[in-house]
């Protein structure tokens, strides 16, 4: 017990002594570990944004070439029908003058959009459903290389493709976010060390006289690692509250006005982000202190 | 208590601080180290302490051999050594009391024993009168007093003191010598390096003289011997 209190005023004292010091190095911890909380947080909204629109999306449009006949086109529909993934009963056929009647309706608003139409640019096309979501890649793949009259088909297309490129664009942002909190991180260590250099420096006289009356090595040392950690702890502390803010606030109310996106925030997360977090600054604060310790006090 | 055989200590450069230093000290002995400086005692002490590692040769403390001694024991050998420095080495901002409290403090002992012992040795060096007063309020000789108490206070068998005569008003070195010769009548195994002629003259303990490295003199009630 006195040990404890020896070790929790030498720490308090040497925190006091360059307290600007350590006041940057806790803001760094921060802003780091804000930072990792929210890219966490912004992924989770995005993965399960595109999860719920991938349950939604079943639909894959088939277009086909002007030249295709009758006969090819019921060959066509009758490979559609007979794919297991299919739903058989939403094999649906659009001639092209159906297609550019919609297209109308849709943009009735904006005349100058089909106005001046000569002819119709619009293919005819099947719109196929599958029974299951997941399984759009799939039927995909399949009409692209085993339907029959391939050479009358011009193109087939799903939402899911269009996903799967916002899935890559965003996933570039997340190696982005990561990279950029792994520098952060390691800054923060480095800071966190430099505070604990300073704090050896302005103790030297008074470790070469522990050492002289016999302190062990754990004795002079444990109220530097205190300082760190408790410097990392400090700087995790605020990130949590900067995150929960930041949840609270923005991302909440993102999601409320948003709502027709399906973004949402996987329950239970927030439970696994805050202890993480504080074990992250527990974390960089120790290595911080152990780095100092290493390079600059030989004991 | 304490024995060296052929120790040599040799500096970066190919400077011989000791040479083939042999020697023994019994338990309970006053000794004087005495040489010009340069001439190898501040070395012999951060020896003792090991603070420093001998080049070739063996050192043993209470039959310890300390060359093998483990880097995490060697606070327990310190323990065993009071050291005492021209400089004092007090804490400026720590209080009488507190710089000897953390003597004790720093070994683990409880508060209890602390406030019990800590002012019973202040009275022992004649420093009873002033507990709570800074380093920097003291003179010379106080403040060595304190710096005794200090190497005292864990009762260590072995006190070394580094010219502790130097930064003390002469009229008051004696007094300091006094004081270690009182700690040595407890048992302590007392070694003093100095080169205080007069100091070495008054007293005549054992005087172990060193020049250029080399025990030159071993001699019981002996006296300084240079000129």
């Amino acid at each position: 017990m006195n040990r404890i209190k020896y070790f929790a005023a030498e720490t308090w004292a040497s925190l006091s002594k360059n307290l600007i010091l350590a006041v940057a190095a806790m803001a760094v911890v921060a802003v780091s570990l804000s930072l990792l909380g929210l890219v966490v947080l912004g992924w989770n909204m995005f993965s399960n944004m595109i999860k719920n629109a991938e349950r939604r999306v079943g639909e894959i449009d088939i277009y086909l070439s002007d030249l295709t006949t009758e006969q090819e086109r019921q060959a066509i529909e009758d490979f559609l029908v007979s794919l297991p993934e299919v739903d058989p009963a939403r094999v649906i056929y659009k001639t092209k003058d159906e297609a550019l009647k919609e297209f109308k309706e849709r943009f009735r608003d904006n005349p100058e959009l089909w106005e001046n139409l000569e002819d119709n640019p619009l293919p005819n096309s099947f719109k196929v459903t599958t029974k299951d979501p997941k399984d759009v890649g799939v039927v995909v793949g399949t009409v692209k290389t085993q339907a029959p009259f391939l050479n009358r088909i011009e193109d087939v297309r799903s939402a899911s493709a269009a996903i799967e490129k916002l899935e890559n664009i965003f996933d570039k942002f997340r190696q982005v976010g990561i990279l950029g909190v792994l520098a952060l991180v390691v800054v923060s260590v480095m800071l966190v060390s430099v505070t604990i250099q300073v704090a050896i420096f302005a103790r030297r006289r008074e470790i070469g006289i522990m050492k002289l009356v016999g302190a062990t090595n754990w004795f002079i040392r444990w109220p530097f690692v205190l300082e760190g950690v408790f410097e990392g702890t400090v700087g995790s502390l605020v990130a949590i509250l900067l995150v929960m803010a930041v949840k609270v606030w923005i991302l909440d109310r993102l999601i409320e006005s948003l709502h027709f996106l399906r973004m949402a925030i996987t329950p239970g997360l927030l439970g696994l982000l805050i202890p993480s977090l504080l074990l992250g600054g527990l974390i960089i604060g120790a290595l911080g202190s152990a780095y100092a310790l290493g390079r600059y006090l030989e004991v | 208590m304490i024995r060296m055989r052929r120790v040599t200590k040799v500096y970066k450069g190919n400077i011989y601080a000791l040479e083939d230093v042999t020697l023994d000290i019994e338990r309970g002995e006053f000794v004087f180290l005495v040489g010009p400086s340069g001439s190898g005692k501040t070395t012999l002490i951060k020896l003792l302490i090991k603070e420093e590692e001998p080049t070739s040769g063996q050192i043993y403390i209470a039959d310890t051999n300390i060359n093998q001694l483990r880097k995490w024991k060697i606070p327990y050998l310190r323990r065993k050594i009071g050291c005492v420095f021209q400089d004092f080495k007090l804490l400026p901002h720590k209080t009488v009391f507190q710089n000897v409290a953390y003597a004790m403090e720093v070994t683990g002992k409880p508060r209890r024993l602390i406030e019990q012992q800590v002012p019973e040795v202040l009275k022992l060096v004649g420093l009873g009168h002033k507990l709570d007063a800074f380093p920097d309020e003291l003179s010379g000789g106080e403040q060595q007093r304190v710096a005794i108490a200090r190497a005292f206070i864990n009762r260590p068998p072995i006190l070394l003191a580094d010219e502790p005569t130097g930064n003390v008003d002469p009229s008051l070195a004696e007094g300091i010598i006094r004081l270690l010769e009182k700690i040595n009548s407890t048992g302590t195994t007392v070694i003093v390096a100095t080169h205080d002629k007069e100091i070495v003259n008054t007293f005549r303990k054992r005087v172990i003289a060193l020049e250029n490295g080399r025990v030159i003199r071993d001699q019981d009630k002996g006296v300084y011997g240079y000129e």
